[in-house]
Parts: C-alpha cells; sequence; structure tokens
C-alpha cells in the first residue's frame, strides 16, 4: 500500500486542500506539545525544588490550562475538517469513476460489474478511515515527530540521539516482517476466504438441501467448516499481529530506555530535572503518531485497495467507444429516412473476433433478424450499430434511402451518398433509433417514470395496450405510480422487456429499432404480441432488427443475418 | 423484544467465559504497562534528580525497561486471544443458525429472501464477531486501567486520584456517548441517502449504454450526485457531533492532569507529600488520557454490531418459530421406518392427488421490513390434479401466475390455503402434511427454479440426492440426461469443482445437472421448475421432450416450461392465467 497515492491528488482535488491543511494542523500540534511539555516540568519542578504553592507558579498553570484549551480545540477543528474533506473527496472520485464507467460500452468484456459495483457503492466509503485518521497521523509522523525531536535535540541531545536511532528500525523491521509473511499470508488468506464461502454456500443452498432431505445432514459440515475457518484466520493473525508487536514494543522499550538515560544523567549531575521531565513527556508523543498510523493501517488499508482500483479505472486505457475524443464530427445525418449498411465488421475480443466481418444492410420497412450461437457476437454487433463501440475493422455506412435496396453493394456504390457513422455526432444518431437490450434497466422511480416519456397519457395507454405492459400495470399495487427498481416492487425479466418494448414504442419517429432478444422471457401469448408488434414497426417504415434465437422469431423476418466469430490466433 | 439486545447476543455467541476474562486480563495488563512506565519513570526521574546512590534506583530503573518491553508482548497476547474468543463465538452462532433454519418449516425458508440470508450470514456474522473484538473488549480493558490509573494516583495523593478519576471517567463517557449518538444519528439520516445513491449508482452502471442511447444519463448522474450531497451533509453532521466530543474529552484529561498537578503542589507545600511524588501525580494521568482515545471507536461499534445482532437473532427465532399446526397429533408413520434406512426407498407407486387446491405464496418479509409495499399475493387454484404413477403434465402460465407457488405446495413445502393434497399409502389416501418429512421427500421431489449447485466436485452435488451412490450409478444418470460425455471430457472428471471459483458451468449444463441430481432421488414423484435461462433451443426441446414423453423416467412428473415446442409429449398441459386461475384446456 502506498502511503500517499499522487493520483489521488490530481484526481480529486478535495484532497490537496486536506492535505495542506491537516499540515498546517500538524506544525500547530507540535508547537502547543512542547509548550505544554515545557510549562507542565517548570510547574512540577516549582514544586519539587522550593515547595512552591500553586499561587506562586499561576502563571505557568494559567498558560499551561490555555495550551490544554488550544490543544482541545485544535483536535476539534482538525477532526471536524478532515470528515468534510474526506466527504469531498469519496464524491469526488465516485462521480469521477460513474462517469468514466459510463462511457464504456460493454461490462462483459474483461470487467467484473459486481466489483466495480462493490467499488462504488461500499468500497469508496472506505476511504473515510484512511483520510481522516490514517492520512492525519501519516502526516504528523512527517511534522510533529521530527519537530519534537529537534526540540529534543536542543533540550537533551543525548535522549534525541537514543531515539533517532530506534525511530528508522521501527518502519525498517515493519517492512522487514511485512514482506517475509505477506506472501504466507496471502496464501493463507485466500484459504481462509474459501471456507468462509462454504459456509455461505451452505446456507446460502438451504432451500435445495430441504428439499433433497439433507438440511439437517450438513449442520455437523458447517461445525467443521467453521472450526476449520477460525483456526485458518487465528493462524493469520498470529502473523499479521507480528508487525504491530515490533511496533509497540519499539516505541515502549525507546521510551523506557530514554528515562533510564535521563535518570542516571541527573544521578551524576549532568542534567536538570526541569529539562529531564520535559524529554520525558515529549518521549511518548514522538513515538505516538507511528504507532497510531499502525493501529489505523489495516482500517486505511481496505480504503486505499478500493481508492487504487478507483483511480486505476481513472487511469485505464479508453474504452474503445466509437466516439474518440477530438474527433471532427462533420458528418451530416441525412435528414430523411436512412438505411444502415454494415461492411466487413469485426470487433476484437479475449482472444476472437466476434463478430468476425459482419456485412448486413437495413432498410426502411424491413425486418432483418441477426442469427447465430452464443458468442458468435450479435450484441457487439448492435453495440457497433449504435455507435457504441468502435470496430476494429469495417464500418457502418449511413445512407438516405431513397428506395433503390442494392443488397451486398460495394463500398464504391454507396459511397457518393453515404456517411460514416463515426463522423456522426451519436446523439444526433441515438435520437433516430430505438433499442431494447436483453435486459432493459428498471430504474428506482415509478413506473411512470421508467418510460421516458411526458407525453399525452392517451399515448402511453395506447403504447402500453400495444405492448402488453398494461396487463403488468394493472397487477401492480398503484397501477403507473407503483415504485419499481432497487428498493422497490421488483419486475419479473419478462416484464422489464415488457417495459423495454413500451419505451421503444414510445419513441414514435425512431426510424431504427433494434431488439435484443425481445421474446427470451416472454411467454407464448406474450411473444404473440410481440410479433404482432414488429409488424406493426414494420408497417410504420421502420427498419427493424431483431437477434432471434427462437424459430418463431427468426420467421418473422423478411431475412435472416448470420454471425459468425473466428478464434484469433495471434493473441493468446 | 424481551431483553436487552446485548444479553442476547452474548447469549447467542456464548463466550467462553475464561478466555474472556484472559482477554481483559491481559489487555488491562497492556495498557497499565503504558501507564506504570509513565509513572516509574516520573518516581525514577524525580528521585534521580536528588543525586542518592545509583543502587537506589536500581529497582526502579529494572521496573522501567521491564514495563517497556511488556507493553508489546502483552498487547499481542490480548488481540489473539480476543480474536479467539470472537471467531469460536462467531462459529457458534454459525451453526446455531444453520440449525435453526434447518430444523424450521420450509415454508419459513421458501418465504425469505436469498439477498437477505447471504447478508445476515456474511456481513452480519462478522459485525457480531466484531462486536467482541473491537466494542465490548476495549472498552472492559480502558475502563480497568483507567480505574486502575486513577487509583495509583489515589494511593499517592488521596484528592488527586479523585479529580482524575472523575475527569477520566467523564471524558471517556462523553466520548463514547456522544460517538455512538452521532453514529446513529448518521446511521438514520445517512441509511435513506445511502440506499438513494447505491440504487441510482448500480442502476446507471447497469444499463449505461441503454441511458446513453435513449438520451436520458445525464439526469441520472445528476441525480446520483444529488443523493451524494444528501449523504455527505448527513455525514457531516455526524462528524460535527464526533469533533465536539474529541475537544470536549482532550480539555477534560488535560485539565485534570492541570488540576492534580496544582493539587500535588499543595499537599508538598504542606509537608503531606514527598517532592519526589509530584511528577507522579502528573505525569500518570497523562499516560492514562491516551487509553481514552480507544473509546469512541468502540462505542460506534456496539451501534454498528446492534442492528447486525438484532437482525441474525431474528432469523434464528424466526426460524425456530413452531408454525401453529393444523395437525397437531404426532405424525403417523405412514410407512414402516423399523430403522434408519441406509439406502433410501423407492416409492414408484406414488400416487398424488390434489383436490380443489388452492395456495399462495407468504408475502415476502424483505420488501415489508424496508417499508416497500407488501408483495402482493393472488390465490392459485382452484387445482384438481389426479397423477398416478407415471402420468406427466407440463404446467404452463405467464411469469407470476403462480407455477412455482403450486409445485411448493405440492412438494408439501408451503401449507396449501384450502384444499387437500394426498399421496396413497398402506390402508388409502393420506394427506402430505402427515408424512414424515423424511418419507415425504423421498416420495416427492421438487427441483426449484433457482435450485442450488453448490461449490463442490460434481460427484458431491450428485451424491446429495444419492449418499450411497458409486461413479458408475451417476455417470450412468449422467448419460441419461446427455452430460455423460461432457463428464468424461474434464480433466477431473466426476472430480471437477464446479461452482463459484471453480469450473463455470452454462445453464443448459446447470439444468442437466439438476435434472441428473432429481433423477437420482429415485422419488417416485418429480416436481421440476425450469428457470426462463437463454439456452439453445432445439437441445432444450429435446431435453422437455425426454421428460414429458417418459424415456428419461418412469417417474411422475410435473414440468413447469417456458419451452412450448415439446407439449405434445405431455399427458396433460395445465395453462395458468395470469390472475392464477386454471385456464380451459385448449
Amino acid at each position: 500500500m502506498r502511503p500517499l497515492d499522487p493520483r489521488l491528488l490530481r484526481h480529486a482535488r478535495a484532497s490537496r486542500t486536506h492535505i495542506a491543511v491537516t499540515a498546517v494542523f500538524g506544525v500547530g500540534t507540535t508547537a502547543v506539545v512542547v509548550v505544554q511539555a515545557l510549562l507542565l516540568a517548570q510547574v512540577i519542578v516549582a514544586g519539587f525544588s522550593r515547595a512552591a504553592r500553586p499561587g506562586e507558579v499561576a502563571g505557568p498553570i494559567a498558560a499551561l490550562s490555555a495550551a490544554v484549551l488550544v490543544r482541545a480545540g485544535l483536535m476539534a477543528a482538525q477532526e471536524r475538517l478532515a470528515h468534510r474533506a474526506a466527504v469531498r473527496v469519496i464524491a469526488q472520485l465516485r462521480a469521477a469513476v460513474l462517469a468514466r464507467l459510463t462511457r464504456s460500452p460493454d461490462l462483459a468484456a474483461g470487467r467484473d460489474a459486481a466489483a466495480e459495483a462493490t467499488l462504488l457503492t461500499r468500497g469508496l466509503d472506505g476511504l473515510e478511515g484512511y483520510l481522516t485518521k490514517y492520512l492525519p497521523q501519516l502526516l504528523l509522523a512527517a511534522t510533529l515527530t521530527p519537530g519534537l525531536l529537534v526540540v529534543i535535540l536542543w533540550q537533551d541531545p543525548w535522549s534525541a540521539l537514543a531515539m533517532a536511532i530506534t525511530l528508522p528500525l521501527i518502519p525498517a523491521f515493519m517492512a522487514l516482517i511485512g514482506w517475509s509473511t505477506q506472501s504466507l499470508a496471502a496464501r493463507r488468506l485466500v484459504s481462509m476466504q474459501r471456507l468462509g464461502a462454504q459456509v455461505l454456500d451452505l446456507i446460502t443452498g438451504l432451500p435445495t438441501l430441504h428439499a433433497l432431505g439433507r438440511a439437517r445432514a450438513q449442520a455437523l459440515r458447517v461445525r467443521e467448516v467453521g472450526e476449520a475457518y477460525r483456526r485458518a484466520t487465528m493462524s493469520t493473525l498470529r502473523l499479521a499481529f507480528t508487525s504491530s508487536l515490533v511496533l509497540e514494543s519499539f516505541a515502549t522499550l525507546s521510551v523506557a530506555l530514554v528515562a533510564v538515560g535521563i535518570g542516571l544523567r541527573l544521578v551524576s549531575g549532568r542534567m536538570d530535572l526541569e529539562t529531564g521531565l520535559a524529554v520525558l513527556i515529549l518521549a511518548p508523543e514522538v513515538y505516538l503518531p507511528l504507532r497510531l498510523v499502525g493501529v489505523h493501517y489495516h482500517a486505511a488499508a481496505d480504503g486505499v485497495a478500493a481508492a487504487e482500483q478507483a483511480l486505476g479505472i481513472l487511469d485505464g486505457p479508453v474504452p474503445a467507444a466509437a466516439s474518440p475524443a477530438g474527433r471532427l464530427r462533420s458528418g451530416r445525418l441525412p435528414a430523411g429516412p436512412v438505411s444502415v449498411h454494415g461492411r466487413g465488421i469485426s470487433v476484437q475480443r479475449r482472444g476472437r473476433r466476434a463478430p468476425d466481418g459482419l456485412s448486413l444492410d437495413l432498410y426502411p420497412g424491413e425486418v432483418v433478424a441477426l442469427i447465430g450461437p452464443n458468442g458468435s457476437g450479435k450484441s457487439t454487433a448492435v453495440e457497433v450499430l449504435l455507435g457504441l463501440r468502435a470496430p476494429e475493422e469495417g464500418r457502418v455506412l449511413l445512407r438516405a434511402h431513397d428506395g433503390s435496396r442494392p443488397h451486398r453493394a460495394g463500398d464504391g456504390e454507396l459511397e457518393p451518398a453515404a456517411v460514416d457513422l463515426a463522423d456522426v455526432d451519436p446523439q444526433a444518431w441515438h435520437q433516430r433509433l430505438a433499442w431494447v437490450p436483453q435486459r432493459p434497466v428498471v430504474l428506482p422511480d415509478t413506473l411512470e417514470a421508467n418510460l421516458w416519456f411526458d407525453g399525452p397519457r392517451d399515448q402511453r395507454d395506447r403504447a402500453a395496450a400495444l405492448t402488453g405492459l398494461d396487463a403488468v400495470v394493472t397487477t401492480l399495487p398503484e397501477g403507473w405510480q407503483t415504485r419499481v427498481g432497487h428498493g422497490g416492487h421488483g419486475l419479473s425479466a419478462g416484464q422489464r422487456q415488457l417495459l423495454g418494448l413500451t419505451r421503444a414504442v414510445l419513441r414514435q419517429d425512431a426510424e431504427l429499432v433494434i431488439l435484443d432478444e425481445p421474446t427470451a422471457h416472454l411467454d407464448v401469448v406474450t411473444e404473440r404480441s410481440v410479433l404482432r408488434l414488429i409488424g406493426y414497426w414494420r408497417e410504420r417504415g421502420a427498419a427493424v432488427l431483431v437477434i432471434a434465437h427462437r424459430p418463431t422469431l427468426a420467421a418473422q423476418a423478411d431475412r435472416a443475418v448470420e454471425v459468425g466469430a473466428r478464434l484469433e490466433p495471434s493473441l493468446t | 423484544m424481551s431483553r436487552h439486545w446485548l444479553v442476547r447476543a452474548l447469549r447467542a455467541l456464548d463466550p467462553d467465559p475464561r478466555r474472556l476474562a484472559l482477554a481483559v486480563l491481559v489487555g488491562t495488563a497492556a495498557l497499565g504497562s503504558a501507564i506504570g512506565l509513565m509513572a516509574t519513570s516520573a518516581w525514577l526521574i524525580s528521585r534521580a534528580a536528588q543525586q542518592p546512590p545509583v543502587l537506589y534506583l536500581q529497582v526502579a530503573i529494572v521496573a522501567t525497561r521491564a514495563l517497556g518491553i511488556s507493553r508489546g508482548v502483552l498487547r499481542y497476547t490480548e488481540r489473539l486471544v480476543g480474536h479467539d474468543v470472537a471467531l469460536r463465538g462467531v462459529t457458534t452462532v454459525r451453526e446455531r443458525l444453520y440449525r435453526a433454519l434447518a430444523e424450521a418449516d420450509p415454508a419459513v425458508i421458501t418465504g425469505l429472501r436469498r439477498g437477505d440470508l447471504l447478508a445476515r450470514v456474511g456481513g452480519d456474522l462478522d459485525l457480531l464477531a466484531d462486536l467482541v473484538v473491537r466494542g465490548l473488549l476495549p472498552i472492559a480493558v480502558t475502563l480497568t486501567s483507567l480505574i486502575g490509573g486513577a487509583a495509583l494516583v489515589a494511593l499517592v495523593l488521596p484528592e488527586a486520584g479523585a479529580v482524575v478519576a472523575a475527569t477520566l471517567l467523564l471524558a471517556g463517557g462523553l466520548v463514547s456517548w456522544l460517538a455512538a449518538r452521532s453514529a446513529r444519528q448518521a446511521e438514520r439520516d445517512g441509511d435513506r441517502a445511502r440506499r438513494e445513491l447505491s440504487a441510482e449508482v448500480l442502476t446507471v452502471l447497469d444499463g449505461a449504454a441503454e441511458l446513453r442511447v435513449a438520451g436520458v444519463l445525464a439526469p441520472r448522474l445528476a441525480r446520483a450526485a444529488a443523493a451524494e450531497k444528501d449523504l455527505g451533509r448527513a455525514r457531516e453532521a455526524a462528524a460535527r457531533t464526533g469533533a465536539w466530543s474529541l475537544g470536549v474529552a482532550t480539555l477534560a484529561t488535560g485539565l485534570g492532569t492541570v488540576v492534580a498537578t496544582a493539587l500535588a503542589l499543595t499537599a508538598t507545600a504542606q509537608g503531606r507529600l514527598a517532592p519526589v511524588w509530584i511528577a507522579v501525580v502528573a505525569l500518570t494521568p497523562l499516560a492514562a488520557a491516551e487509553a481514552v482515545g480507544a473509546l469512541p471507536a468502540a462505542a460506534v461499534q456496539l451501534v454498528r454490531s446492534r442492528g447486525a445482532a438484532e437482525r441474525v437473532l431474528a432469523l434464528i427465532d424466526t426460524a425456530a418459530d413452531p408454525r401453529p399446526s393444523e395437525h397437531p397429533q404426532p405424525h403417523p408413520p405412514v410407512y414402516p421406518q423399523p430403522h434408519p434406512p441406509l439406502h433410501p426407498p423407492v416409492h414408484p407407486q406414488a400416487h398424488l392427488r390434489a383436490q380443489a387446491l388452492r395456495c399462495a405464496h407468504p408475502a415476502t418479509r424483505g420488501t415489508a421490513d424496508r417499508g416497500g409495499p407488501p408483495e402482493r399475493e393472488h390465490p392459485v387454484g382452484p387445482l384438481t390434479l389426479d397423477l398416478p404413477p407415471g402420468r406427466r403434465i407440463a404446467l404452463i402460465g405467464p411469469s407470476g401466475s403462480g407455477k412455482s407457488t403450486v409445485l411448493l405446495t405440492l412438494a408439501g413445502m408451503l401449507p396449501p390455503r384450502s384444499g387437500a393434497i394426498t399421496v396413497n399409502a398402506e390402508g388409502g389416501p393420506v394427506p402430505v402434511q402427515d408424512l414424515p418429512e423424511d418419507a415425504l421427500r423421498r416420495t416427492v421431489h421438487l427441483t426449484a427454479e433457482d435450485a442450488h449447485l453448490f461449490t463442490t466436485t460434481l460427484r458431491e452435488n450428485l451424491r446429495l440426492a444419492d449418499p450411497f451412490a458409486d461413479d458408475e450409478a451417476l455417470l450412468e444418470v449422467l448419460d441419461r440426461v446427455g452430460l455423460g460425455t461432457w463428464t468424461r471430457s474434464l480433466p477431473q472428471g466426476l472430480d471437477t469443482v464446479i461452482g463459484s471459483g471453480g469450473r463455470d458451468v452454462s445453464g443448459g449444463e446447470r439444468r442437466r445437472l439438476l435434472l441428473a441430481r432429481a433423477l437420482l432421488t429415485r422419488a417416485g414423484v418429480l416436481l421440476i421448475d425450469e428457470g426462463t435461462e437463454h439456452l439453445d433451443p432445439r437441445s432444450a426441446d429435446e431435453l422437455v421432450r425426454t421428460l414429458l414423453d417418459g424415456s428419461l423416467t418412469p417417474a411422475t412428473v410435473v414440468l413447469v416450461t417456458h419451452q412450448l415446442t415439446a407439449l405434445d409429449a405431455a399427458d396433460e398441459v395445465i395453462a395458468l392465467s395470469a390472475a392464477g386461475e386454471v385456464l380451459p384446456p385448449g
């Protein structure tokens, strides 16, 4: 774990001020700590050597009280500012990562959607511990510790020397122990996690075990796995705690040695009591930031890991979206109906080309089925047509529709009147089409808000009647106003598809309608209504592209285009 | 809840009192060494300033060094013992939870959300472990050490001891109380914002491409930003309380030191206190004050673990709650069971009948807990079924029409709303509820839509259905469902680990494995709920067909399916409407 990642400063501006402010507080705290120690030593010695009454040292006592007050104020202010900064840094990082991830077209390609979701929800919140506890102590270790050392050097060079020798030993030994135990601990951690997952697995599968009549028989296994988990965890902890053992031991032992050294110098008369007491009071404060860095290390490590992941995403390669920044979008989308021509489209994914050299033509008023086995690149081809992804090879041409249908025409024939999709503003293109993905998204909102439509109500109802969503609405407790999505009423996969289809119908001027397996989750009755729906779009003169698994769906199309993939031997 | 949650949580964790006491003792000794080190050093330095012969200082020097060494070792021991106690406790709770769930009425398990269960078993149990390690132990250790430190000062100068005890305990109590309060406040105010934020984030992440194409991505990102702002406000409000408490605690312990020092000066001037002790009175509370710093975090931990403890305890209670039985008399043994049978007896002649059956899924608990609207439950039926041995019927209907509920009820895992389900036995039909659970499971088997494949070998997954099946029998069944070649092609064959962390199985492979497991139960009646996964339609058709035309198994089959092309092979097709009514044939 890097104590402070410079990328964090770059991506979260709030972290810069946070560090500057914390450093200033570190200097202030140092001054107060020194003043407090000197004053306390002075008061004690006054009582010790001349039996002074408190009234005789009223000045120093008042000053001491004032120093205590200032220190308390500094700590409170620092804590408050640290939390405020943490809130801002986390918000900035989360917004940046979210914006970045939504630019990427393809969640499946080598990205772990679950990990990203965890990172963006719980993961980044872990930074709070790092920013409010670990980092301030780290900065104190960089300001307070050396500052106090200088003061001690001025008061009692011998103690300063002893500390200057022991201080670097602490991080050195910790690093040494960390290295030698790291691989071992990592290996144990893996087996530990596996054991933990096994128990979860058994409990998740309880309904199944019930159905098999085996639930009770597995209770013993839960106990065994639990015991094994405890033993594995304990052996990991025995290792993990050694570094803090070294830290604590060194810190306290050093204070003890300094104290004994001062005592011996006092006996021989080479030092006065006031200096000795001041150094003794300061000695633990020198080691305190280091010890607290150790205490907060584990809490901070989670947050730092999350931050590293987030910064990795922010600094990672720009996803191959079809909208390379800076590209001049000089292409003008033809005003009237367009025909779409994919030519030799290939996309590389995980060692294969899927699709591999796909060519297809879509004309207004025509239904084309895209068929092919799983993994052949049907959905990827759709992403290319949507302009969400740039193909490695080939291109998509858009042409004003003139009534002719030159299938398989060469680029040369198309060229004069055609514009390359890569030259077109993607937003303008998106406004002309409707897309229903396999699992349409359900926003945490009312069902009505999920239509993304603020036109008249009867239009909404007609669209719902057309798709069959109206039947779903009647079963919902609050009809259109029912809250759906996360934390609301759950929609089944089939109901989601009906929602997606209704959205598509409501985009009335869509010239191109793309449906990704629209009947996958639907029963036979609803499937029939989807087939009717495709006919409806055809009649309205839209071009319809359907990814079809079911033969009934493919049979509805005017033409079928087969998508094929090819292994790419040069990769892997 | 009748008793305090903490008492109940401790009872459930059932920590070994000796281990717990050891952890507190060692922890107190560790903190005590730090306080003692300061006190001894203060005395040593003051005494040395009087320049006695070095011999007089030997004991103090040795004590100082010993205290310096012991602290680290004691702290290390404390942490190990504490974690051990906590982990043992969690193992106990986990097993208890599992047993409660395993012995619970199946309807309880069916009514639980899978996600809820996972969250409680995973995260909540960890929080329960933290209750001990990060909550109770530090509080116990700090309190004992603070009292010890104050007592040490009191031995030297009683009035100073009283002041130190008062300020330390005041500071400790105040910071704990305020920290807990601000944590509760943050939880209460931040919870809604946090849920809203994660819902927005997850949705945007999930549907980014679709939202972008539809042109609604930007407003969604703005909503996420607004939720973030709300969350930030709640957090800052909580942090303000925390900052105040930290400042006040620092002030209290600091002023305590000043007052104690002043009292020591007065006592010395009055001749009641030897001068060497002034430094001890002044510096001991300084070291003790550092221990107060551990209290806020511990108090916050209590707050955090409380919710987790209550959720876990509620789950155990729910599971252990006996269902008010409609058949109070003890189950009559229908099938003679002189000994627990080694091999599951086969009941190929089971004859299942349902008369005017109405069934409904219990309202899902999870939704109601979160304040959402309760899920609508419409009863399914009335349904009359006659399933003589070998009859094969298909059950179809739109999503949400209650097909799965019918299967769960037929399997005896949900009580019927009305009507009766009987199975033949010696001496006539018997209601399924009256069958001992073992016998029922071996007569009627249900493979649910979301049936679980465990993260273990293929062999162990299949053997759950028949613990005594040998590899030959397993491969024979796999051949029947069309996975024989696949299994033999795997490098590790039946030893292949599947599931998370193991080999991925495709949707089709998963369904065939579940079917193989169902066949291995050798139950007379198989109730099979097919998922709605994307499958290669040709092979899916074939599988459904072999199930329905009797070529796969001679057992009675009730199949819930979306695959409509193979339905002609069934003896009977029953269609449910969206409202759960049985549609007339055709």
